[in-house]
């Protein structure tokens, strides 16, 4: 187990190295001179050649493309990420700075994933082909086809607009929370539901069960003792891979709930193409991504022991 | 949001046997879910081709006077903000959204096919070269990679393509490698090389037959993804230029009149959740007709 | 990655210390003012644009510019007319050959109980010189202290307009020795609270201000950078006043019972074009086709439809108010006339191709127009609109988007694009202000990149320099109005679409708001909230 963890941890170092260099390439696909354009945005004019010059020297700009990577990535080790290119500020520091609002709100999606979505898949997984189940299925059909976004404006339109019982934008209390954590959190919850079914289904059908069955135990006890239990660790796995997806399309959410977190950093960062921070970006959500799946793998192993310990399961998008 | 479910799995799909195509069809026909995806689809490409014949009006045609017009025979779902048709609109907005999101998924299949037979194949370095380079963009939420790697090269439909297309072959590349190495390890294919056919041939006979099933459903559901995703990117500013109409931007559109004019964001919603649900039933309904073991 | 490694991992695996970190987070966030509604409290809310304030360095401006928190005032200020009215200067005089004599405001004292003096002056505008002078020109060693309460200042190069710039908060005075960037401290009527960058700025009531107290007890502007989230923050009731809201949301939120204030015409609607372009953008080097597109617009329509009628047929581009009427109509403009528009085309050669594209030489009649200036959201449904009007007569028109200033910019400087939509305001009072430094072939501040695509030269260069050599305001206001009728009608370098004026929208709880042309001159001091007249 520890060998396995030391292993699952090692593996990590050339996928984020990986990550390092999908950054760096991704922002030499923007057109245009960015020592021209860091330095029109910050002065507001253009620059003498002997300016540009200077700015390509502060950035390492006219060294080869291998060697600007080696060090912004040996800044990148060290959580040095550059500075923006609109503000001027360390770009780790924007990103941390920001990161807790979405986490904030990838947290609460969670809670609405879960709240709707366990109780109904384990209802769904019980009354297996009752209408509960045939509603779940449909709906759960309808939640992983509604685009979240717009999702999150027909919600503005009723609580906002229509009711005005929830705010429509801004981080004031708990109140504009509600709104984007329900866009994100429930086409989630439908998938998630859909899941939780299953997960439990197979082992409904599994050998034990139906001895436990055969025994006379209570149906509520096998729930209990043998069902839930067994099931939870799969559960509780795509809870872990939906927060990460959370964080991941909370972009969008942010964006139109005008909530500061680093997806809209992100989207704003790309209309104003402040490449460094865009660069952090992908880093920065990259290892956060890596992280979560880390942690993902590792109480799977830890929640269902029947899980071998071989295979690597990666997060997908 | 739709995503973990089927990419979590996807690497796991065991390959089913294949059915003749008739059979599908048939068996497909006694699944409505199925049924109803598939009716919900061919209506909605029918009716994108036939855009040019069904279309009341010029899709771009501005009657500013006109603007944001009720329901009418002339404009039966009225007309937007510089008074233009939002029927003929939507169907010509299906013809982009639609078929980028087709052509997007047919790049990335042949890609990702291509890739991961490589790696199947060939094993070795190659192969873990290849999947670790799979690695690195799993392990990144697509649509946040797309969105950068689209906006770096800039707005435009054709850009959105390619962050698109370089972001979500992976999927394909890692369920065909999957598919290649348990097929290369089943009884029929050992003994087909044991009796000395070539491994072109053994490819060809017997491994690519096996893969079409999980391939066809995964295809199917990844579809309805990238119309999403499409649609979210599209939403961001970042796919067509006006006047051009496409669901994602007419809806981002509509957004400015949310208040005043909501229709104008209702409609194009409808029209892409209903397009991704067309590819959601279809992909489930597959599933149960190619793989009855696996229940999603 | 290593560098998170140890701060981010532990956090992330263990799913209950998770939570922990999650829940503190959301405390910080939970700060709420409430409002609530039966309470007259003395608290407004404005929900600002983006916030676009610079925090570093010499050029740091948080809450001068460009959202002006009346944390800080300028030696001069002008009214809704553009007079100039006495500030923190009490009057001046221009001394030949190039300097200007300022006599200082006694009795005034910054936020922190600093007294205001000719050092605080000298301090600030010895700062804009740092960093190349600004518009004025300052600078360094430029300003001298006289005495206590005189200060002199003598710019860099002969600016007669000095004073009328100095209105632009810009230039508004800070307190020897501080930086906005580290903490504002002015003399305004309000003194900062708290500044959260892109959330909002806190300003509260300055006791000690030298004129009439503000009625205001606390402004809290909220950075809401989309215009549809200010205007829904209006309507849920989180914000009491927004400003500069998007026009087509106007007719629904006074059908709700808002309170809309128009301001004077002091923005302006406009296409430039590009006269000199380079290889791809050379089709408006023909004047005809210039002028030809300045008659395919129709006008009403697009001020009726697109601007739903809040917008002026003003097409001087420096407001006529400013200019004064007589100058003012000494610019034609333009009247839609798409016949007109079509025969000029035909006699510049080109036809109408079968597709409905006009034709030269085998080449489409193809351009391109850049959406646009401050930004692409600014402008609306307007490109789109102007699309579909240029289609008519056979110009095809491809839009492609800027998202921000800076963007625009960058587009500007390499020179890609035939039409350049542009919205620009008047912020101080200087009528030569934009026409000098975008169109004058030598420019203000030389090539800032506009010169080289829209720079007429000639008769144009000649009204501008005399005008920039002429001490007395009235003939400036003269011959800008020439200088405009050259670039407008003439030249047509720039199509006229509309005059603008900022539109913004309060409940009926805010009283004693006062519009301006300019934004940048908002004063929040005789603002009261009170209960509404329901």
């Amino acid at each position: 187990m520890a060998s396995y963890i030391a292993r699952r941890v090692a593996y990590l170092i050339p996928i984020w190295l990986g990550i390092t260099l999908l950054a760096f390439l991704i922002s030499t696909l923007a057109p245009g001179d960015p020592a021209q354009i860091y330095f029109q945005r910050t002065r507001g004019r253009q620059p003498t050649q002997q300016e540009l010059q200077i700015v390509r020297e502060r950035f390492n700009l006219d060294e080869p493309v291998v060697e600007q990577y080696l060090s912004w990535l040996s800044g990148a080790v060290r959580g040095d990420l550059g500075v923006s290119f609109t503000t001027g500020k360390p770009v780790l520091d924007e990103l941390l700075l920001r990161f807790p609002a979405t986490l904030t709100l990838a947290f609460w999606a969670t809670v609405v994933t879960v709240v709707v979505a366990i109780p109904i898949g384990i209802l769904a997984a019980i009354r297996r082909n009752s209408v509960l189940d045939q509603v779940t299925r449909a709906m759960s059909m309808l939640g992983a086809s509604i685009p979240s976004f717009w999702l999150a404006l027909l919600l503005i339109i009723l609580f906002s607009v229509k009711l005005q019982w929830l705010p429509a934008s801004g981080q004031q209390g708990w109140e504009s929370l509600i709104l984007p954590a329900l866009a994100l959190g429930l086409g989630d919850a439908a998938v998630v539901a859909r899941l939780t079914r299953s997960s439990l289904l197979e082992i409904i059908n599994e050998d034990y069960v139906k001895t436990a069955r055969a025994k006379g135990l209570s149906e509520g006890r096998i729930m209990i003792r043998h069902i839930l239990r067994n099931g939870m660790g799969a559960v509780v796995t795509q809870i872990g891979l939906a927060f990460g997806f959370l964080l991941a399309y909370s972009a969008i959410v942010e964006v139109i709930f005008v909530w500061p977190g680093i997806g809209r950093l992100a989207v704003d960062a790309i209309g104003q193409r402040d490449y460094t921070m865009i660069q952090g970006f992908v880093v920065f959500a990259g290892s956060i991504f890596v992280l979560i799946n880390l942690a993902v793998d590792l109480s799977y192993m830890w929640l269902d022991p029947r899980v071998t310990l071989s295979g690597d399961k990666a997060v997908a998008g | 949001m739709a995503d973990a479910a089927v990419t979590a799995s996807a690497p796991e799909l065991q390959a089913p046997a294949l059915l003749p195509p008739r059979s599908l069809l048939r068996q497909l026909g006694g699944d409505r879910t199925a049924l109803a995806g598939l009716v919900i689809l061919v209506l909605m490409y029918t009716a994108a081709l036939a855009a040019p014949m069904i279309a009341p009006q010029d899709p771009n045609e501005q009657d500013v006077g006109n603007r944001y017009a009720p329901v009418s025979f002339e404009h039966p779902l009225g007309t937007d903000n510089l008074g233009r048709d939002e029927l003929s609109r939507l169907l010509y907005g299906a013809r982009v959204s639609l078929f980028t999101a087709l052509g997007v998924g047919v790049a990335i299949l042949a890609i990702g096919i291509v890739v991961g037979s490589i790696a199947g194949f060939a094993g070795g370095f190659v192969d873990g070269l290849l999947m670790r380079i799979v690695d690195v963009l799993l392990a990144f939420p697509s649509l946040l990679l797309a969105l950068a790697i689209t906006g770096m090269l800039g707005p435009g439909l054709l850009h959105l393509m390619v962050g698109m297309v370089a972001v979500w072959w992976t999927d394909y590349a890692r369920m065909m490698r999957g598919l290649v190495l348990s097929m290369r390890e089943r009884p029929f294919v050992e003994s087909a090389r044991a009796v000395g056919l070539p491994g072109r041939l053994v490819a060809s006979r017997h491994v690519l037959p096996n893969i079409v099933g999980p391939v066809i459903v995964l295809g199917t559901v990844q579809t309805g993804r990238l119309l999403l995703a499409l649609s979210a990117l599209s939403f961001l500013g970042l796919g067509v230029q006006p006047p051009t109409s496409e669901w994602g931007a007419m809806l981002s559109e509509g957004q400015q009149y949310l208040a005043s004019a909501p229709q104008l964001m209702v409609y194009p919603g409808i029209a892409i959740t209903l397009a991704a649900l067309g590819f959601n039933l279809l992909g489930d309904g597959l599933r149960d007709v190619l793989d009855p073991t696996m229940e999603h | 990655m290593t560098a998170f490694k140890g701060s981010w991992s532990g956090r992330v695996v263990a799913l209950g210390l998770l939570g922990a970190f999650i829940l503190p987070a959301c405390a910080v966030g939970g700060e709420s003012d409430g409002g609530s509604p039966d309470a007259v409290e003395q608290k407004l809310v404005v929900g600002a644009d983006e916030d676009g304030y610079t925090t570093e360095g010499a050029e740091a401006d948080v809450g001068q510019y460009p959202l002006n928190a009346n944390i800080f005032e300028s030696l001069v200020r002008m009214d809704e007319s553009y007079e100039i009215e006495p500030a923190l200067a009490t009057s001046w005089e221009f001394v030949a050959p190039n300097t200007w004599r300022f006599k200082l405001r006694e009795g005034v004292t910054f936020h922190d109980g600093t007294p205001f003096d000719a050092e605080a002056v000298k301090y600030t505008f010895d700062r804009v010189a740092k960093t190349g002078g600004g518009t004025p020109g300052f600078a360094k060693n430029g300003t001298k202290v006289i005495d206590d309460y005189t200060v002199e200042v003598t710019p860099q190069f002969d600016n007669r307009r000095l004073l009328e710039q100095l209105v632009h908060p810009s230039y508004s005075i800070i307190a020897p020795g501080s930086s906005p960037g580290k903490k504002p401290i002015g003399t305004g009527p309000f003194s900062l609270v708290e500044y959260e960058r892109q959330q909002q700025i806190v300003v509260e009531r300055y006791d000690d201000y030298w004129g009439e107290p503000a009625q205001l007890d606390e402004i809290t502007f909220r950075f809401l950078p989309d215009p549809n989230a200010r205007r829904l923050a209006l309507e849920a009731g989180e914000v009491d006043l927004v400003l500069d809201v998007a026009r087509e949301a106007i007719p629904d939120l006074e059908s709700k019972g808002f309170v809309i204030a128009e301001s004077q015409p002091g923005a302006y609607s406009a296409m430039y074009l590009n006269i000199s372009g380079q290889k791809g953008y050379t089709i408006l080097q023909d004047s005809d086709v210039r002028h030809a597109i300045g008659n395919a617009i129709d006008r009403d329509t697009l001020i009726d439809g697109i601007f739903e009628g809040l917008a002026t047929d003003e097409q001087t581009m420096v407001p006529s108010r400013l200019l004064g009427d007589a100058n003012a109509s000494k610019v034609e403009g333009y009247s839609f006339d798409s016949a007109a528009a079509a025969q000029l085309l035909e006699d510049a050669g080109w036809t109408m191709g079968s597709d409905g594209v006009r034709e030269k030489d085998g080449e489409p009649l193809r351009l391109q127009l850049i959406n646009g200036f401050p930004s692409a959201s600014d402008h609306g449904a307007v490109p789109e609109f102007i699309q579909g009007q240029l289609g008519d007569v056979g110009i095809e028109v491809e839009i492609v988007k800027t998202p921000d200033t800076a963007s625009y910019e960058e587009r500007l400087a390499a020179g890609e694009g035939d039409i350049w939509m542009e919205q620009g305001s008047q912020n101080d009072a200087n009528p030569l202000f934009l026409p000098a430094l975008l169109f004058w072939s030598v420019g203000l501040f030389g090539d800032i990149g506009y010169q080289q695509l829209f720079a007429p030269g000639g008769e144009f260069d000649v009204l501008i320099e005399d005008a920039l050599a002429t001490p007395n305001p009235a003939e400036v206001k003269e011959l800008v109005g020439e200088a405009m009728h050259v670039l407008i009608d003439q030249e047509a370098v720039v199509i006229p679409l509309a005059g603008l004026y900022r539109i913004n929208v309060l409940t009926d709880e805010v009283q004693g708001f006062n519009t301006q042309p300019s934004g940048l001159q908002i004063r929040y001091d005789t603002v009261s909230m009170g209960n509404g007249a329901s």
